[in-house]
């Protein structure tokens, strides 16, 4: 690898963090705004449910989103400050589908503490003022004027220095605030100011009220016409405005969100740590309230956000599990329950460990994380590609072409399927058992191989030999018509749709046939100059069953050709190159867009955009799919038009943004396919492998495909045996049934199939698993997995005592062989020149696998390294060992084998607090902090002396934006071999919010000619709410913010693909390289996820 | 919507169920299987220039909120004059009872450190401080601080 590094985003941020719902997009649409981390989602609420509208990257870490209405304006206006202190107002523009910035700014100041319990952002119900809370003691304000306009911000102090919350209330003539707080007696009260804006000040407010509950954490502005505020506590939740105090107890519960049902205020939902479901209602007489009720209406994930949508659906929105669109039903189910889950949507985070295996064995890899938290952990499978769920399988040799057919054709269903072989052709068809029969079509030739097979008009069904073309009534099974080939010619290849049929002769004779009602007529010959190896009418102008236009595929030149129909004039010839003949040819339209794709015999594809009413052919695209000879067929799922290309790495193509993209298939080598979509198998396609044909239903078109394995407990390590075919993971539970709240820690095994849990080892009381490992060690070839833990005592500051357990998997069973004991928790395991490599709180310490005299094994402390605050990430490569500590950023010890000692080499000086290393190659290093950077160091080996060479040099930084859990070597695409994206090594990681990333090293010639890309997208593509795209990616953190260098911002180079043509051009101009080759790379880059 | 807990339809489903009715709704959701796909939405591509119109480019006051809120208050005495006028009054009308021992005090102490001297000092005094020491010498309080000085200096002699 090298210090040249693409990050690039495979897996969005998923956890929802805050959401609204509002009048966003125009008057009359009501929208549902998420917050994903670094995105913004817009969805359109309508009667059919949620509907997704647009994706929004924002460059900056969302703290804080509201919706607001100026007044004056019809529809709502979208507030977003960030954790690096920008703020934006961002209005739709329904004319010109844009997002416009109404206003941005600088919030930070040059001193002062940032909050603890996270930034603050408020709006004035009456639209006077923006609040904000950034550092403790003061609060900022920016004052809106009559129009709407914002005006100068100013700070005002703030006396409470232990904010933790405030909202402004409703109804009050001059803007006011309730301001949640903690005195320094650990005693929580809230107060009330009011803004005096000419003042710049605060004045006091109408109300206070000291002694809370000890756990009031969160305020709730009750709308006029109650107004006041409802003080969430552990306990207690309490009504409070100027002339009333109504309280009522509850059970002991952290309440995580609030949803507000009416629009008088008078329901909230409540969702607490556990993801119950609760319905706060304010009784009242009239416009005096005269108490609080609490209901437990259900269960959901754990909510970070509740909203209510309309009609009793609510969106919860889930940090800690996926989120949900649930209904309030008014009648309970069996088990209580009012609450009924309509809807999931996959989050992955927090990502707290991955690993990356090939479980299918494929060579391709999978990532499997252990997602989620407390009651919402999970694992999560995470593949490239498209999965085909197999529903039947029939064992059947040499399957040389398949096609469905319908018994008439206005059936919706499939019945027939026509499989040929080299010397007779099968009819299958669904019996009354909806088994898959051998069945007889009389009119079809059966002795010989069938070519091609299609339904036609007038109810008939069209087979074509090597002979003839022969059209049969679907109804009565029976010959209608027959066209033979001229004598001395026989029939090569076919093609047909419901009333045109295309045939080629040896000798490049072609020719074009009509179907009518029992009647094939022979419309036109022509004569090619060469043999002809491949066609295609597949209709995709405005006509379904007729096509204007003929794809022709020829030997001898290599070309791909267009012909109009019925005249068969050549209109348009486009040489291929090289010398691989076209195999397959598809006429298709995705999304509106026309395609001829050409598949070759060496597995590459060309695609063109085709130009219906002139047939001419444009923006010529290369890929590489396979390295066996693809045949090409259309398909539809859930009504849109995909394209499935058989080969050795079958692949579904299908366009998404008006851009083609190639999804490969979880399946070895597939021969043939063709959808058949029966009534027992709605929706399915049939597909030859290697010996067998079975139907099956394919997944959702998406580029990544996630499966959940729901635990029910938090997993936190997880690591993979190749061998037992095995996960081990280490879990906790918490348990809330009994009366007191407690922990319970396992090791787990896992069948790496089913996902099933294989055994279980409980950790003694207090105990956490911190790392596991799947290793061997010299002069023993079992393999064992090797767990550290920490005893986690509430009294100490850090574990003092802890045990690595050494586990061998027999009979599917945990085997505990060995276990020692530890000063302290092992923070990381590993594998290191056949012996094992812990680090203990500040300790790095070499473990030796001895054997007693007895023929037991036990570990052997060997040789050990201090120095560390807390040694929290190792990795190791040779005899090098990379350290990433708690807050000293990185250093690199060496094991010396002589003297049977670890050594430092060289350390990194900057404070960095980290949160993963790994190893790129030899000499560089990488690392994730707590400020959300990436950063790489080098080793200096040629340093003059000796000081130079025991730094690690920082070589390169950037801002992800991202908390990074974990890295691992590994890629989740299929590498071949012939592309040159195959070469690249890459890295991913896993952050809390659910991202899965790819940080690839490219050579250096690669890396300048994107950064010039980078520079130029800049210019282009401009942030959302004039967000600065350099800035956002500049490393930074308490001590310093400088520029990012080594790093490339993948997603931003990317989207060069979705820019509109003119915008490609003006880019291709401004950097002198051609729009075809500027795709061509950028295209590469996108298939390294 | 008057959200009054309506009388339950089925009696055996207490709780909840009673606040569960009359949910708000617009006609959306109405089918009953919403059907949605997060996460397969068109990504947002900004071509278009995002730097917000003249003058809503937002910067934070840098004055030090001390020397702020002394400001606002030299501007702030003229509009108010009356106001603190009122509020003098009451004070005065409360310490005339004597129990405001300490205040008096500082009073003292500051006309005594003014009496012995300087002009400068004067200059340094708040307007509000400059009137109750013109009040308790039994002068006008009226008008601007430069005339305020004025008349105080005239009172020393």
């Amino acid at each position: 690898m090298s210090i040249w590094n693409y990050v690039v985003t495979a897996h969005k941020p998923t956890n929802v963090t805050h959401s609204a719902v509002g009048n966003f997009t125009g008057p009359q649409e009501l929208n549902l705004i998420l917050a994903k981390c670094t995105r913004i989602e817009i969805h359109n609420l309508t009667p059919q449910g949620l509907q997704p509208m647009l994706d929004l990257p924002i460059y900056g870490r969302i703290a804080t989103l509201e919706l607001f209405r100026p007044h004056g304006e019809t529809q709502d206006l979208l507030f977003i400050a960030t954790e690096r202190y920008k703020f934006c107002v961002l209005q739709w523009d329904p004319d010109a589908s844009e997002v416009i910035t109404r206003a941005m700014g600088d919030v930070s100041d040059r001193i002062g503490r940032p909050t603890d319990n996270g930034q603050i952002g408020i709006i004035d119900p009456d639209c006077r003022l923006i609040g904000l809370h950034l550092y403790d003691g003061l609060f900022k304000v920016i004052p809106f004027d009559n129009k709407g306009q914002l005006k100068e911000a100013f700070n005002i102090r703030l006396e409470e220095l232990q904010v933790l919350d405030i909202k402004f209330l409703y109804g009050c003539p001059k803007p006011t605030i309730a301001v949640l707080y903690q005195d320094n007696k650990d005693v929580r009260h809230i107060k009330t100011y009011e803004v005096a804006l000419k003042d710049k000040d605060f004045t006091e407010g109408p109300w206070s009220q000291n002694n809370l509950d000890n756990g009031a954490d969160l305020l709730i502005p009750v709308p006029p016409p109650f107004c006041g505020v409802l003080i969430i506590g552990e306990e207690t939740i309490v009504y409070c405005s100027a002339s009333a105090f109504k309280a009522i107890p509850i059970k002991p519960a952290i309440t995580k969100a609030y949803g507000k049902v009416d629009a008088d205020g008078s329901r909230y939902l409540l969702g607490d740590q556990n993801g119950l479901l609760h319905l706060l209602v304010i009784i009242h007489e009239k416009e005096r309230v005269t108490g609080l009720k609490i209901e437990l209406l259900g269960e959901t994930s754990i909510a970070s956000t509740i909203s209510y949508l309309d009609n009793a659906v609510v969106f919860v929105g889930s940090s800690y599990g996926d989120s949900q669109l649930v209904k309030l039903n008014l009648h309970p189910d069996p088990k209580g329950s009012y609450v009924e889950v309509l809807d999931r949507y996959v989050n992955l985070g927090p990502i707290v460990d991955f690993c990356v295996v090939d479980l299918e064995r494929q060579g391709q890899g999978q990532v499997v994380t252990c997602s989620g938290a407390y009651k919402d952990g999970s694992l999560r499978i995470v593949r490239n590609g498209i999965g085909i769920n197999e529903q039947a399988a029939v064992e059947l040799q040499g399957i040389k072409g398949m096609w469905s057919l319908k018994s008439a054709t206005n059936d919706p269903y499939d019945t027939f399927l026509v499989v040929s072989f080299i010397s007779e052709t099968r009819v299958l068809a669904m019996n009354i058992e909806d088994e898959l029969e051998e069945t007889e079509l009389d009119g079809f030739c059966s002795e010989v191989e069938t070519l091609f097979c299609h339904d036609a008009v007038h109810n008939q069904l069209v087979q074509v030999t090597s002979n003839s073309v022969r059209l049969v009534s679907a109804t009565s099974r029976e010959l209608r018509h027959e066209w033979f080939a001229p004598s001395g010619y026989s029939v090569n290849v076919a093609t047909a749709n419901a009333t045109q049929v295309l045939v080629a002769t040896g000798g490049g004779h072609l020719v074009y046939l009509e179907i009518g009602d029992g009647a094939l007529t022979e419309i036109k010959h022509a004569q090619l100059e060469h043999d002809i190896s491949c066609l295609d009418v597949n209709p995709v102008g405005d006509k379904p069953t007729y096509s204007n236009l003929a794809a022709v595929g020829m030997w001898t030149d290599i070309s791909v050709r267009i012909y109009s129909l019925p005249d068969l004039n050549l209109i348009t010839k486009e040489h291929i190159g090289g010398e691989i003949i076209p195999r397959s040819v598809l006429l298709c339209r995705l999304e509106g867009i026309s395609y001829l794709l050409c598949a070759l015999g060496d597995g590459h594809l060309l695609n063109f955009v085709l130009n219906m009413s002139t047939g001419e052919l444009a923006d010529r695209k290369k890929v590489s799919l396979g390295t066996q000879p693809i045949t090409l067929r259309t398909f539809s799922s859930k009504n849109a038009t995909h394209v499935f290309a058989a080969s050795d790495r079958p692949t579904v193509i299908y366009s998404s943004n008006k851009k083609l993209l190639y999804s490969n298939v979880n399946l070895k080598e597939v021969s043939h396919m063709c959808p058949f979509n029966s009534a027992a198998f709605p929706d399915s396609l049939a597909i030859a492998k290697e010996g067998e044909l079975s139907i099956g239903t394919i997944d959702d078109i998406q580029k990544l495909h996630i499966r959940s394995i729901p635990l029910g407990e938090h997993a936190r390590r997880i690591c993979h045996q190749e061998q037992t075919r095995t996960f081990a993971i280490c879990s906790l539970r918490y348990n809330q049934s009994s009366a007191e709240d407690y922990e319970m820690h396992f090791i787990r095994l896992l069948d790496d199939q089913t996902f099933e849990f294989l055994s279980t080892y409980p950790l003694d009381q207090y105990e956490y698993g911190c790392s596991i490992l799947s290793c061997s060690f010299t002069d023993d070839s079992n393999l064992y997995y090797c767990v550290g833990t920490a005893y986690v005592v509430p009294e100490e500051n850090e574990p003092t005592k802890g045990r690595i357990l050494v586990f061998v998997v027999e009979d599917g069973k945990l085997q505990l062989l060995a276990e020692k004991e530890t000063k302290g928790a092992v923070y990381s395991l590993n594998a290191f020149n056949g012996k094992l490599l812990a680090a203990i709180n500040q300790k790095i310490q070499l473990y030796k696998w001895m054997l007693r005299d007895d023929g037991t094994r036990e570990l052997q402390s060997e040789c050990g390294h201090h120095g560390h605050i807390l040694a929290l990430y190792v990795q190791t490569r040779g005899d090098f060992i990379v350290v990433g500590d708690l807050m000293k950023s990185i250093s690199l010890l060496i094991y010396k084998h002589e003297e049977g000692a670890i050594e430092e080499r060289a350390r990194d000086y900057n404070a960095n607090w980290m949160s993963a290393v790994e190893i790129l190659d030899d000499d560089i290093y990488l690392g994730a902090e707590n400020n959300f950077n990436l950063f790489t160091v080098r080793k200096n080996s040629e340093g003059a002396t000796d000081e130079e060479r025991s730094r690690l040099e920082v070589v390169g930084e950037y801002h992800l934006g991202e908390f990074v859990n974990r890295f691992r070597h590994g890629s989740l695409v299929m590498r071949l071999p012939d592309s040159d994206v195959g070469q690249i090594p890459t890295v991913i990681f896993g952050t809390i919010n659910g991202v899965i990333g790819v940080i690839a090293s490219i050579p250096q010639e690669q890396y300048v000619f994107l950064e010039k890309l980078q520079a130029t997208l800049r210019k282009v593509i401009k942030g959302i709410g004039g967000l600065s795209h350099e800035q956002w990616r500049s490393f930074y953190n308490e001590k310093k913010t400088v520029d990012s260098k080594s790093f490339l911002d993948g997603d931003l180079i990317e989207s060069f693909l979705d820019l509109s043509r003119n915008r490609m051009e003006e880019i291709s101009k401004s950097m002198s390289v051609p729009v075809e080759e500027l795709m061509k790379r950028v295209e590469e880059m996108t298939r390294l996820h | 919507m008057d959200p009054k807990p309506p009388s339950p339809s089925s009696p055996t489903h207490g709780g909840a169920a009673t606040f569960l009715s009359n949910l708000p709704s617009r006609g959306l959701f109405s089918t009953t299987t919403p059907s949605s796909t997060l996460g397969c939405t068109r990504v947002y591509i900004c071509d278009h220039d995002t730097s917000p119109p003249q003058n809503q480019l937002i910067k934070t006051d840098q004055m030090n909120i001390l020397i702020r809120s002394l400001l606002i208050k030299k501007h702030g005495c003229h509009v108010d004059t009356n106001n603190t006028r009122k509020r003098c009054h009451v004070d005065t009308t409360k310490s005339t009872s004597g129990s405001s021992d300490a205040k008096s005090a500082i009073k003292r102490v500051a006309t005594g450190s003014v009496g012995s001297g300087s002009v400068d000092c004067l200059l340094g005094l708040t307007v509000e401080r400059l009137r109750m020491m013109l009040r308790e010498k039994g002068l006008s309080v009226k008008g601007k601080k430069d005339e305020l000085i004025a008349r105080l200096r005239t009172s020393y002699g």
